[in-house]
C-alpha cells in the first residue's frame, strides 16, 4: 500500500523528473542565454572579435552609433521595410484566403501554387529575383520593353528610391503564402450560421465580410501581423544576398548593419551595441503593438 | 502472483532508473562534447606517437575540388619527403574559415599550420594575429628570399616575418581585343588615352566598360590601380603614415584625386550608368557576351572571364595607365601559410613551409600547377597564363603596389565604397565627403 501510495505520488508529482529538464536547460544557458549576456558586456567594450586585450569604453560604442546615423538610417530602412510588408503582405494574403475560401474550382492547386515559393530557400529567390530585375535585360526589364516602354533604364536594384521596395516585394512575394495558409484557417473556422444570420438580415458581401468575418478572425490578424512585424524587423536576407545593403546605405536595415559592423569592420563591440539597441527598439514596438491589436480582438 | 508482481516492478523500476540515469549521462556527455572539440573533423593541435611520429594539423580556406592540392597532393608529397610526419589537412570555405579559426584560436586548440592574409586584410591578418601573439616568427626560413621583398614586407609585423605568400595576384583591365582591333584601338599607356579609347567605343556605339557595382567590393577593382599610379609612387608610406596621422585620406592630391579619375569613367557614361544594379557575375556575363568592350577585374576570375560566350573572341588585360604614363600594377602577394606560435612541433612545421615554397621541390611544383596562384618564382613561374605577363614583368621589375585595403584597417573600404555608390547614385555625396568619410572610418577603426 505505502509502496503503491509513492509510486503514484511519482505520476502525480514527478519531482524527480525535473532532472530530464536540465539538458536542455544546460544547452539553453550555454548557447543561448550565456551569449546574450555576453552581448551586454562586449557592448561596453572595444573587442574586435580576434584579440581579447580589449579595454572598456563604457558609453562610447552607444554614442558613436547615434551620432553618425547609421543607427537613424538602419531604423527608418528597418521600419519602412516592415511597414511595407506588414501592409501588402497582410491585405494580398487576406484576399487571396477570401478568394480560396469561396470553393472555386482547382482551390487546391492555387493554394498549393500561391504556397510554393515559401518552399523555397531566401538564397535561391534573392538570387534569381536579380536577375528578374536585372537592369536592360532582366524580366521586368524585358515586360516593360514589351509593352513599348524604355525598359533599358530600369534599375530598380541600382537606385536609392526604389531598391529597398523591390526586395521588400520578393519578401512578400516568398512569405505571402505562409500568410495566406493562416487566414484561410482562420476563415474556415468561421461558423457558416453567422453568416447565414447575416444573409438572413440582408448583409450585402461587403457587409458580410467587414462585420462577421474580419471580427472573428481578428485572432488570425494579429498572428499574421505580429509574425510579419517579426520578420520585417529582422530582415537581412535579401539585403545580404540582392543588393548588398546598397547603393550606398539604401538597403542597409538594422540586422544587416550589425552584421557589417561585427564580421566586415571586425568591431564586434560597436556591433553589440548596435545589437543592444535594436533589441530594445524591436522589443519596445512589439510591445506596443501586442498591447494595441489584442484591446481589437473578438471573442464569440 | 502479488509477490511475483512486486518483484517485477521492482524489476522495472530498477530498470527505468538505470535508462533514466543513462539517459541524462549521454545527454549530458553531448553537451560537454558539443562544447569541446571532435579531433576528426578539425585539427586541434598537434600528436605524437610512441615510435616517434608526429601529426601535424592544417587549417586552410578553399573548396576542395577534384585532386585537391591542399587536401590530397600536399599530404601524400609531405609523407614522401619527411616518412615520420603525417600532415592533416581541413579545407573550409572562406566564411567558415573565419570562423573556426576565431574559435580555435580563442579556445587554444588551433592547427599547427593556418592561413593568413597579407598586412592587415580581413580576420585573418597576418598582423592581427601576429599583434595578439598567435604566430610564430618564420624570418630565418630561406625560403622567404625566393618570394622577394613585395611579398615578405606584405607578412612582415615588427620586423619579423609571420607569414608566406602563396604567388600573387593582380587586378587590371580586361578587354576585348576583337572589339579593340576593329576600332583600330591600342592598349593606351596614359590615362588621356584611356579616356579617348573609351570615348572611341561609346562613339562607335559600344559599351567602353561593364561594372557590377551592386556587389560593391568590385569598385575596388578600378579604384586600387588608379590608386597604385597615383598615390604610393609619390609616397611609398602613404598607407603607414595614415596610421601615425602625417597623412590623411583627405590629403589634396591623392585619394579626391583617385576618386575624380575614377568617377570621370561614371560621369561620361564609360561605365554603364545601370551599374549599381547589375551584380559583379551579371557584369562578368555582360563583358564574356561581347556586350562591352572592357571590364576591370582580377586575376583570380581570369576563369569566368574566359568562359564561353554569346560571341567568341580574344581576350586581352592591361593595368589602367596612369596620368603621366608611368604605370604602375596593382598586384597583392596572396595569402599563405603561416605557424600558431602554441604549436608543439614548431620545427617540423618550419620544415614543412620551406620544402613546400623551395622552388623546386615536387611540392612546389605540384603547387604551381595547381594553377590557383600566380607563381613568381622557380618551376612552373614560365607557365603562367601568357594573359599576365605585362604585370609579372612588372612585378619582377618592381614596378608593382599592393592593393590598398591590405594596408587598412578592415571596414575602411566598406565605407569607401558605401560612400561612392552614394555618388554614383546621385545621392549629392561630394568627393569632399567621401575622403572625410573614410577618414573618420579610419580614425575610428584604429581606436579599437
Amino acid at each position: 500500500m505505502k509502496n503503491k501510495n509513492k509510486k503514484s505520488g511519482m505520476l502525480v508529482m514527478p519531482n524527480r523528473m525535473y532532472i530530464f529538464a536540465v539538458p536542455a536547460l544546460l544547452l539553453f544557458s550555454v548557447f543561448w542565454i550565456y551569449p546574450v549576456l555576453q552581448l551586454f558586456y562586449y557592448s561596453f567594450t572595444n573587442f574586435n572579435g580576434i584579440n581579447y586585450n580589449y579595454d572598456f569604453v563604457g558609453f562610447k560604442n552607444f554614442a558613436r552609433i547615434i551620432s553618425e546615423g547609421s543607427l537613424l538610417n538602419s531604423i527608418l530602412n528597418t521600419l519602412l521595410y516592415t511597414l511595407i510588408i506588414v501592409v501588402v503582405s497582410n491585405v494580398i494574403g487576406l484576399a487571396l484566403a477570401f478568394m480560396l475560401n469561396m470553393g472555386l474550382k482547382g482551390t487546391r492547386f492555387y493554394r498549393t501554387a500561391v504556397y510554393i515559393p515559401a518552399l523555397f530557400s531566401a538564397i535561391v529567390v534573392g538570387f534569381i529575383w536579380s536577375y528578374v530585375y536585372m537592369p536592360s535585360s532582366g524580366m521586368v526589364a524585358s515586360i516593360v520593353d514589351l509593352f513599348g516602354g524604355e525598359g533599358k533604364w530600369l534599375n530598380l536594384l541600382g537606385n536609392y528610391q526604389t531598391a529597398l521596395v523591390s526586395i521588400a516585394a520578393v519578401d512578400i512575394w516568398k512569405n505571402i503564402g505562409t500568410t495566406m495558409i493562416i487566414y484561410l484557417a482562420g476563415l474556415q473556422t468561421v461558423n457558416e450560421s453567422y453568416v447565414e444570420a447575416g444573409m438572413i438580415d440582408g448583409c450585402t458581401d461587403w457587409q458580410l465580410i467587414k462585420y462577421i468575418k474580419l471580427p472573428l478572425i481578428s485572432t488570425t490578424i494579429t498572428i499574421n501581423v505580429v509574425l510579419n512585424v517579426i520578420a520585417g524587423l529582422k530582415a537581412f536576407d535579401f539585403s545580404f544576398i540582392m543588393t548588398n545593403g546598397g547603393p550606398g546605405r539604401a538597403t542597409n536595415t538594422l540586422m544587416f548593419s550589425i552584421f557589417q559592423m561585427a564580421f566586415n569592420d571586425q568591431m564586434m563591440g560597436k556591433a553589440s551595441a548596435f545589437s543592444v539597441v535594436s533589441f530594445a527598439v524591436i522589443v519596445l514596438i512589439t510591445i506596443i503593438m501586442l498591447i494595441h491589436m489584442n484591446r481589437k480582438e473578438v471573442e464569440f | 502472483m502479488r509477490k511475483q508482481t512486486a518483484v517485477f516492478e521492482k524489476e522495472e523500476s530498477k530498470v527505468k532508473k538505470f535508462l533514466a540515469s543513462l539517459l541524462v549521462m549521454v545527454l549530458s556527455l553531448a553537451v560537454l562534447t558539443g562544447c569541446g572539440d571532435d579531433p576528426d573533423s578539425f585539427g586541434h593541435g598537434s600528436e605524437e606517437s610512441e615510435d616517434g611520429d608526429i601529426t601535424i594539423t592544417m587549417l586552410f580556406s578553399g573548396v576542395a575540388t577534384e585532386d585537391d592540392f591542399q587536401t590530397m597532393i600536399l599530404p601524400k608529397l609531405i609523407k614522401e619527403k619527411f616518412p615520420n610526419i603525417t600532415l592533416e589537412v581541413t579545407e573550409l570555405p572562406d566564411d567558415q574559415y573565419y570562423t573556426a579559426l576565431k574559435t580555435k584560436l580563442a579556445s587554444g586548440e588551433c592547427p599547427d599550420i593556418i592561413m593568413v592574409q597579407p598586412k592587415y586584410a580581413g580576420t585573418n591578418s597576418v598582423i592581427s594575429l601576429a599583434q595578439a601573439g598567435y604566430l610564430l616568427d618564420l624570418s630565418d626560413l630561406a625560403c622567404l628570399d625566393l618570394a622577394g621583398d613585395a611579398a615578405k614586407q606584405s607578412f612582415t609585423y615588427d620586423g619579423k616575418v609571420y607569414g608566406i605568400s602563396q604567388g600573387a595576384a593582380m587586378l587590371g583591365a580586361f578587354y576585348n581585343k576583337d572589339m579593340f582591333e576593329a576600332n583600330s584601338l591600342e592598349v593606351p599607356t596614359t590615362w588621356d588615352e584611356f579616356l579617348n579609347c573609351c570615348e572611341t567605343l561609346q562613339q562607335a556605339g559600344i559599351q567602353p566598360i561593364v561594372m557590377g557595382d551592386k556587389d560593391a567590393y568590385v569598385m575596388q577593382f578600378g579604384l586600387y590601380q588608379i590608386a597604385a599610379n597615383e598615390i604610393y609612387p609619390n609616397n611609398p608610406t602613404y598607407d603607414d603614415e595614415l596610421r601615425t596621422g602625417e597623412t590623411h585620406f583627405t590629403d589634396e592630391g591623392t585619394w579626391d584625386k583617385v576618386l575624380e579619375m575614377y568617377y570621370e569613367l561614371y560621369e561620361k557614361g564609360y561605365i554603364n550608368t545601370s551599374s549599381l544594379g547589375l551584380g559583379a557575375s551579371q557584369a562578368m556575363q555582360m563583358f564574356v557576351d561581347s556586350e562591352a568592350a572592357m571590364t576591370f577585374d582580377g586575376s583570380f576570375n581570369l576563369q569566368g572571364i574566359n568562359a564561353a560566350g554569346a560571341v567568341d573572341f580574344e581576350r586581352g588585360y592591361f593595368p589602367i595607365p596612369a596620368e603621366n604614363g608611368d604605370t604602375y600594377a596593382a598586384m597583392a602577394p596572396g595569402g599563405g601559410p603561416a605557424v600558431y606560435s602554441g604549436t608543439k612541433h614548431p620545427e617540423e612545421a618550419k620544415a614543412i613551409l620551406d620544402y613546400w615554397f623551395d622552388g623546386e621541390s615536387p611540392v612546389y611544383e605540384a603547387y604551381s600547377k595547381d594553377g590557383n596562384a600566380i607563381v613568381t618564382y622557380g618551376v612552373g613561374s614560365d607557365k603562367n597564363d601568357p594573359i599576365f605577363d605585362t604585370f609579372l614583368d612588372m612585378y619582377r621589375d618592381g614596378k608593382a603596389w599592393y592593393w590598398c585595403n591590405q594596408a587598412w584597417p578592415a571596414g575602411t573600404e566598406t565605407e569607401m565604397e558605401a560612400l561612392f555608390g552614394s555618388m554614383i547614385g546621385g545621392q549629392g555625396t561630394t568627393i569632399d565627403d567621401i575622403t572625410s568619410g573614410m577618414q573618420r572610418k579610419l580614425e575610428e577603426l584604429l581606436e579599437q
